[in-house]
């Protein structure tokens, strides 16, 4: 196969070194000396799976610490997969070039609710019966994680597995059992998998849900399942695999660089944000190890750039003497650090101007709300003045351009809080034209809040898109020069609201939409949202039940079984203070405030740095 | 390698570099970058045996231990072959380079190779429809190649093109490759083709970068003692390992 792609195929293609494999530091296993034969799909393309951190971490544990083998497995671009269609050409892993229906265990990375036509699509390009039921022992189980699996329940029908939490930490336990219970049939199978704490087998659950369509009974269907199924949590970062020899691609991906994993979990505090909750407690690197991977990443890649990543790099408490080294280290050999997220405070500012001390091309300043009764609501703690000062600390050393983010439908949202945004922007472009020779650029991207499971706004309505529309309409009109807004799709935002409250019967309508062509949803290009409109109506599904009502507090949800480790009354109380227009405090900061994890999972926030400075100059 | 665009090679290039740590030099401005310069482009779809950089360095280095490091460092795809000193009035390679050589490795059926070697030197004009800058007009070739070798045997052929690069007329190797399916050959009889090397042509003689400059402006620059100093590094690719 391998030499037909080489010889006939990839000179057809678009890109083809996405198909290419043996990139600098492939790890290829001896396949008949290895335990278990594991598949990692990324359902995207590879541009965007290669970019993707989880997978690099799992790749290496997997290939590095264990006697099992883990292969890659991208979606291939449309152009590729017509040619794999009319060729007769499976799907394959670029190590080995050997069929996905080769491999013991498929694994699907999902960060997108979206990407799961492409999942679909694959496990259809690979000879695998979409549905689980209809898969055998003799077939690869299938399973999942990331993000979207804290609620697993719309694709439970096509995975086998799903895996909830810290990937890491379960993922070698995970594989010793399915060897050791290779040869068993596929109940008793996932039986056994299904004692491992993080494991989800939906098939040992029956559902029932009441004639008014809300979830009635979620039980498990043998005594020995466990009834709730907790996540699986890194205690210490330091203590966790992190790959030194990261694979560099041969082609340009969409992050083409070193990245230090800085610290996971985010205790800000935002009510709207799905990672923020379902990742904590935070838990940091301590600076000799982000110190020495920096070393050898950058030793064993040649990368020209190191970037900082988790949900907020900035709060990192030893952000302070870790930019400083990073940029002594190796800016004199030319490779330069990046920060993908900024914190809104001038002192965020002054860190960046050190980083990037000559590349000043675009801040980005994440403010979310036009109005500080709105920010109160979704508790992101930054005031105007806050947000003004790093503007003008921006302008005044030397950035051009600066991009903002928003969020339109957020609870509670009315008029003035539009208006707040665009009051914003022109004050925001005032400073910069004061500050700045040339004309300044600001842009705005204008994402539609979608309300997700897990989170304190999990009741709340999403805003229809008829509403959306006519929003996106009011700040169009009243867009001023230089100030460019851009809205994200509402069609799409719709369908992931659906998707992020749904359950499992919303298998047929997603079944419906691939088979009537739906793919690469996330790419605009692609998005055919007729498609999905059909399938809803085929199926008899009514999209609205997920996402317009205002759900009470007794309903239970199809998500509740899973245990992310925050309480329920920890989210409702965090609604009801929303409601009143009351915010919760930082808990790193300035105490506990009591979601429960630390005490449920016994685990704490784990703050390497100690770092008062920089803490102090917070505000 | 040979599905690689051409900003990708740099990219792998500098990186190896930076994974070798050869005290390479960095451009001044906005954006520092390693002064790395390829001798002339090679087209995505297409492999070659022998390409050339330009590479300054911050400091002198032992040419020996700079092979050294250089090709551990580099992936498996890509074999280093000579490395040499040269100082930094020599002309760039995208100067001087004037000619490459082209080979297609071929598959039965084809025609006999001398006869149609023979045939198309006689021909005074060869036309194919240019693929370079005016895409689809017509485009002489005729004085842009210069030489053809050809080999064969039962069930394989080998064809190989010496041609001009940029005057009197760039000759691409799709157009080449045109040109073989007007003189009877199938695509299907094409099975590979690979760029086998770049020369500055002098007269009948083929000279590689490497000799061109060795005569003319190796003056070893560590003699003043002062940097920069530059190396020509030859690397080729490997062929798909089927
Ligand atoms: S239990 Fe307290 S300290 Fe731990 S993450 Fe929750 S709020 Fe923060």
């Amino acid at each position: 196969m391998k030499d037909q792609l080489f010889r006939d195929i990839l000179s057809r293609v678009a890109k083809p070194a996405r198909y290419t494999g043996s990139e600098l530091n492939m790890i290829k296993k001896d396949w008949e000396q290895a335990g278990v034969k594991m598949a990692f799909a990324f359902p995207d393309v590879y541009e965007v799976g290669m970019s993707h951190v989880g997978g690099k971490i799992l790749y290496g544990l997997v290939n590095e610490k264990s006697r099992h083998l883990l292969e890659r497995v991208f979606a291939p671009w449309p152009d590729m997969e017509a040619i794999m269609r009319a060729e007769q050409i499976p799907l394959f892993s670029l190590e080995s070039f050997r069929p996905v229906l080769d491999f013991e265990v498929l694994g699907f990375s999902l960060q997108y609710e979206l990407s799961i036509t492409n999942v679909l699509n694959m496990l259809d390009l690979a000879g695998i019966p979409l549905w689980s039921r209809e898969r055998n022992e003799a077939h690869p189980l299938v399973i999942a994680g990331g993000p979207v699996v804290f609620n697993p329940e719309p694709f439970a029908d096509f995975f086998d597995i799903f895996i909830i939490g810290d990937g890491e930490e379960v993922l070698l336990e995970f594989l010793d059992k399915v060897e050791t219970s290779r040869g068993l049939e596929k109940v008793e199978k996932l039986k056994r998998l299904a004692a491992i704490e993080g494991v989800y087998a939906p098939a040992l659950y029956n559902v029932e849900y009441r004639e008014d369509g809300i979830l009635k009974s979620f039980e498990p269907r043998f005594a020995e399942v466990p009834a709730r199924v907790r996540k699986r949590v890194v205690k210490d970062l330091d203590q966790a695999y992190y790959p030194d020899k990261p694979l560099v691609p041969y082609m340009e991906i969409t992050h083409d660089r070193a990245v230090l994993e800085v610290m996971r979990g985010c205790q800000r505090g935002c009510r709207f944000c799905h990672a923020g909750i379902v990742y904590r407690p935070v838990r940091e690197r301590s600076l000799e190890t982000l110190e020495s991977q920096a070393r050898h990443q950058l030793q064993n890649t040649g990368y020209e750039e190191i970037s900082l990543a988790s949900l907020s790099s900035l709060d990192y408490s030893g952000i302070d003497p870790l930019l400083k080294g990073l940029v002594g280290n190796y800016g004199e050999k030319g490779i330069g650090v990046s920060l993908p997220s900024l914190r809104v405070d001038a002192f965020s500012i002054d860190l960046a101007n050190e980083v990037q001390k000559v590349r000043k091309t675009t801040l980005t300043l994440a403010p979310e709300a036009g109005t500080q009764r709105l920010r109160d609501i979704i508790n992101k703690n930054v005031s105007e003045e806050q947000l003004l000062d790093a503007v003008e600390a921006a302008f005044k050393s030397g950035w051009l351009s600066l991009k903002l983010y928003f969020m339109i439908g957020l609870p509670g949202e009315r008029e003035e809080d539009l208006e707040g945004i665009i009051e914003i922007l022109q004050k925001v472009k005032y400073i910069g034209d004061k500050y700045s020779r040339r004309p300044v650029e600001i842009r705005a991207s204008l994402a539609s809040f979608v309300p997700k499971a897990h989170t304190p706004f999990q009741w709340r309505p999403q805003n229809t898109m008829a509403e959306l529309d006519s929003k996106q309409q009011f700040l169009s009109r009243r867009r001023r020069k230089r100030i460019k807004l851009s809205f994200h799709d509402r069609r799409t935002s719709y369908l992931e609201g659906v998707i992020a409250r749904g359950d499992r019967r919303l298998a047929p309508v997603i079944y419906l939409a691939w088979q009537k062509g739906c793919k690469f949803d996330g790419w605009s290009e692609y998005f055919n949202f007729d498609n999905w409109q059909d399938a809803f109506r085929e199926s008899e599904v009514e999209p609205e039940f997920y996402t317009g009502r205002q759900r009470p507090y007794e309903e239970s949800f199809p998500w509740d079984f899973i245990d992310i480790g925050v309480s329920k009354e920890f989210l409702q109380e965090e609604d009801q203070k929303a409601e009143e227009g009351l915010t919760t405090a930082d808990c790193r900061q300035e105490g506990c405030s009591d979601c429960g994890i630390c005490l449920a999972m016994e685990v704490s926030l784990n703050i390497k740095g100690g770092n008062v400075d920089a803490l102090e100059k917070q505000i | 390698m040979k599905f690689l665009g051409n900003l990708d090679m740099m990219h792998l290039m500098e990186r190896s570099l930076r994974r070798a740590a050869i005290p390479y030099a960095l451009s001044e401005g906005f954006n520092p970058h390693i002064k790395l310069s390829m001798g002339t482009v090679l087209p995505v779809g297409l492999w070659g045996e022998n390409e050339y950089f330009d590479l300054e360095l911050s400091q002198r280095m032992d040419i020996i231990d700079f092979r050294q490091k250089l090709s551990v460092a580099l992936p498996s795809c890509l074999q280093l072959g000579e490395c040499q000193e040269i100082n930094d009035s020599a002309p760039s390679l995208m100067k001087i380079i004037n000619a490459a050589s082209y080979v297609f490795l071929l598959e039965p059926p084809f025609p006999s190779l001398d006869k149609w070697k023979e045939e198309l030197l006689a021909r005074p004009s060869l036309t194919v429809r240019s693929r370079g800058k005016k895409k689809g007009l017509d485009k002489e070739l005729r004085t842009g190649i210069y030489r053809i070798e050809v080999e064969q045997s039962l069930n394989f052929g080998r064809v190989e093109i010496w041609v001009a690069v940029g005057e009197p007329v760039n000759v691409r190797y799709d157009e080449l490759g045109e040109l073989l399916l007007q003189t009877g050959f199938t695509q299907k009889s094409i099975a590979e083709v690979f760029r086998s090397g770049n020369y500055i042509r002098e007269g009948s003689s083929y000279l590689s970068p490497l000799e061109v400059r060795l005569d003319k402006h190796t003056s070893p620059c560590g003699h003043s003692g002062v940097p920069p100093c530059g190396v020509t590094i030859k690397v080729g690719g490997m062929r798909v390992n089927k």
